[in-house]
């Protein structure tokens, strides 16, 4: 059992990373608007033929 | 953090200090579904420097993170336009990153809270299943410790907006809700540090970050539905842009501030621009659209000399306007002191449940000595476990909610209605108004869009009489003005323009001093009366222009009901209220319209102290009157009314005496407010009575000892959201 003294600790450290990444997430703006992601499957694509020369911008992070 | 700057065109635009990208936001105006926002994603992507945008199809709002050193905002702003919509400036961008902000910290408190609290119940746990021998004592003592350790961060990071309040609260001396909370919060926090260290007795952060948790959740539904209440007004509050081209005397054109427009500036609107003050159009035609203003998405055509209201876009090209106020006297800038307004005041319900707050948290306090006092002369082992029951269970959280979230909601659904609530305090007698009183002109007929006939001149051409009446008018908003003032000629200019409210104008054209008017009014000045009165058709109104030597016109306006008026008034009737007409028409006129619309009650001939004496008798008389009015002549009614309400394009003292304003002069939104209003009370009292209900049931209990703090705070939480998910009921349909 007492290898709860080590993974407890250790638990402890995925947590300051879970609230790390959060932070980081909220920080980005990954939860100003969180209306339209549903709307996402109705628009269009990006142009493939902008896609293909290479030439398209990084698109939103959502 | 970031400093916003407003760039020359008006839209909010800052530098991100961490990864030296300029943040630019502004509205997208024509976007109607997520396909749209899909093609002005797609446009200002494919430009160069461009980082990031996102675009909220809901608000309308477009979001744009680019290195400025390879795309100038302007460049952003034009390519929006090629893909079809209107780029509109926003300028109240700080408000916006503050609510932006607000929603971030919020996001990551409760985050941590959520997270603290998961992973301190996971240790409780095994404290509470270990059985009647419980754990090694070296196990025990270490969970302990490590629920110690996390719940630091919850109750100090996360719980801080909580602390600070009760802080101030106290400063203030006065007692808030927050002042039992904190309490219960540090007592046991600091009893479960103390019983941890000392290594025996009961602890409690697992009831400590639950509250905390829970606690926060209520408020992040709340300020949630506080962000969507203001953000329903603002396309209007925020589309004042913050400078405008001025045209010097020698024909250069400068930028000023918006606040430096004086009555008279010629000014230069470019296309897609909001005109910011009411200004008449010097251009020979232009295209306007007051979506901003009347919530329809039209283009109206104007003609030169046509009045453009502050706040409308120009949708065609470039005109150029002279203004007719100075921004602080606009209609955009009077609908946003409004809005403002009611967004400070309080409702009076509200202001008594926080009085009743405060005793209340005073008997929280006092009972909670009562219970410790009682409990240490019983059994002293389970006296703080139930003095912290009583703390958390008592929390008038759900109390002080139930108001602020019903009257969020229902502002809400009323401003997705058309009807924009300017007094806080209006939805709660609305609720009870059982006659609606009338005004007839611009109310239920059209009003702005009559047309006027000149039927008799005498010494000058119909034309220049026209002119003189125009130039008399212009600075007035009544409906007649209205119709007169398309028929302006800048050459013509009137001085020492004087209006009483229902009779007339008076003031000097060329040297010469006129009055226009009702035929009495303008008989005072002629000394004689109009030859050969004819009697006017019923549905029009005859005003007369004299000048010292006798007569010069006679105008004729027709002034037909609205379209919509016949079904919105049947369905108010239908609904239950009386209905009224109170009009300082003539008598026939009033009965003609009453007969159309199937009113039986017909006041006509009121001077606004008798519109107001007639609205008084009927208050009196023990009726809960709303009075409807758009002219000059109706803001002392209106204010004399229970409830009043202004049309959106009528004057602005009418919408300042009011505490509602149909935004499209639609009367079916009349219908629609009485029915939110209604339901919104439904809502509010249940909301009351759920909370006191709550509180009396549990206080016993907890005194008792029967509620475990952990089974408190989900209690009080549970009952903080029942209030807050209730009131949103609203918002739907």
């Amino acid at each position: 059992m007492n290898i709860v003294f080590v993974l407890v600790p250790l638990g402890l450290v995925l947590i300051a990373a879970a609230v790390w990444a959060l932070f980081w997430a909220v920080n980005n703006g990954q939860f100003d608007e969180v209306d339209s992601g549903a709307d996402a499957p109705f628009r269009d694509d990006a142009d493939p033929a902008a896609a293909e020369d290479g030439s398209s911008k990084p698109r939103d992070s959502r | 953090m970031n400093t916003a700057r407003a760039t020359t065109a008006g839209h909010v635009e800052w530098l991100d200090a961490e990864r030296q990208l300029s943040h630019a936001i502004f509205i997208a105006a024509g976007m109607r579904c997520a396909a749209c926002a899909g093609s002005i994603e797609k446009a200002v992507a494919a430009l160069p420097g461009v980082d990031n945008v996102t675009v909220n199809v809901a608000t309308h709002r477009v979001n744009v993170q680019f290195d400025a050193s390879r795309t100038r905002l302007e460049r952003i702003l034009a390519a929006v336009d090629q893909a079809g919509f209107r780029a509109l400036p926003l300028a109240g961008g700080a408000a916006v990153a503050a609510q932006r902000d607000e929603k971030r910290a919020a996001i990551k408190r409760l985050g941590v809270a959520g997270l603290g609290m998961m992973q301190i119940m996971m240790f409780t746990f095994g404290l509470y299943a270990a059985g009647p021998n419980g754990i090694a004592t070296n196990y025990e003592h270490y969970f302990k410790l490590i629920a110690m350790l996390i719940t630091l961060p919850v109750l100090f990071y996360a719980g801080a907006p909580i602390l600070r309040s009760a802080w101030q609260n106290l400063k203030m001396r006065s007692l808030g809700m927050d002042v039992p909370v904190s309490l219960a919060l540090l007592l046991a926090f600091t009893a479960s540090v103390y019983n941890t260290l000392r290594g025996t007795g009961e602890v409690y952060f697992d009831s400590v970050a639950m509250f905390v948790f829970f606690l926060l959740a209520g408020r992040f539904v709340e300020m949630n539905a506080r962000h969507a209440s203001l953000s329903a007004s603002d396309a209007l509050t925020q589309s004042l842009p913050e400078t405008v081209a001025r045209l010097t005397a020698a024909g250069a054109t400068e930028r000023v501030p918006v606040a430096d427009i004086r009555p008279g500036d010629r000014l230069s609107i470019p296309k897609g621009a909001v005109i910011p003050v009411d200004a008449t159009l010097l251009s020979a035609s232009a295209s306007i659209d007051q979506s901003l203003l009347s919530g329809e998405s039209v283009a109206v055509n104007k003609t030169a000399g046509s009045e453009l209201p502050g706040g409308a876009v120009n949708a065609g090209g470039v005109i150029q306007v002279a203004a007719l106020s100075a921004i602080d006297a606009s209609v955009l800038a009077t609908i946003v002191r409004l809005l403002e307004r009611a967004q400070r005041d309080r409702p009076p319900i509200a202001r008594a449940a926080d009085r009743v707050a405060g005793w209340f948290v005073l008997g929280i306090l006092l009972l909670a000595v009562i219970v410790a006092g009682g409990w240490l002369l019983v059994d002293p082992s389970r006296a703080f476990s139930a003095v912290l029951a009583v703390l958390v269970v008592t929390c008038p959280c759900a109390l002080s909610l139930a108001t602020p979230v019903a009257m969020a909601a229902a502002t809400t659904r009323l401003a997705r209605d058309g009807v924009l609530v300017a007094r806080a305090d209006a939805i709660e007698r609305l609720a009870s108004i059982d006659l609606i009183v009338f005004d007839k002109t611009g109310t239920l007929t059209q009003g702005a869009s009559a047309a006027v006939r000149v039927t008799d001149t005498h010494r000058v051409t119909a034309d220049a009489a026209l002119a003189i009446g125009a130039a008399l008018e212009r600075g007035s908003t009544h409906p007649i003005a209205q119709a007169l003032l398309r028929h302006a000629d800048a050459a013509v200019v009137a001085t020492d323009i004087v209006e009483t409210a229902g009779l007339g104008i008076e003031g000097v054209v060329a040297g010469c001093r006129y009055r226009l008017g009702r035929s009495e009014f303008v008989a005072a000045l002629t000394a004689t009366q109009r030859p050969g009165e004819q009697q006017p058709d019923y549905s029009s109104a005859s005003i007369v222009l004299g000048d010292s030597d006798g007569w010069v016109a006679a105008f004729e306006l027709t002034d037909p009901v609205r379209p919509a008026a016949a079904a919105a008034i049947a369905e108010l009737r239908n609904s239950g209220l009386e209905l009224a007409i109170a009009s300082g028409d003539r008598p026939a006129a009033v009965q003609a319209v009453a007969q159309q619309l199937g009113i039986t009650a017909a006041h006509g001939q009121l001077s606004p102290e008798q519109k107001i004496a007639t609205v008084q008798t009927m208050r009196a008389g023990g009726r809960r009157v709303l009075m409807l009015g758009d002219g000059i002549n109706d803001g002392p009614v209106l204010a004399a009314a229970d409830v009043s309400c202004a049309m959106g394009q009528g004057s602005s003292i009418a919408q300042a005496a009011a505490d509602l304003i149909l935004v499209d002069d639609s009367l079916q939104g009349v219908g629609r407010a009485i029915k939110t209003a209604r339901r919104a009370r439904q809502v509010l009292r249940q909301n009351l009575t759920w909370a006191l209900l709550y509180n009396v049931a549990a206080i016993p209990a907890a005194a008792l000892g029967y509620v475990p703090p952990w089974l408190a705070a989900i209690g009080m939480s549970l009952s903080s959201l029942f209030v807050v998910l209730n009131a949103q009921r609203l918002t739907r349909r």
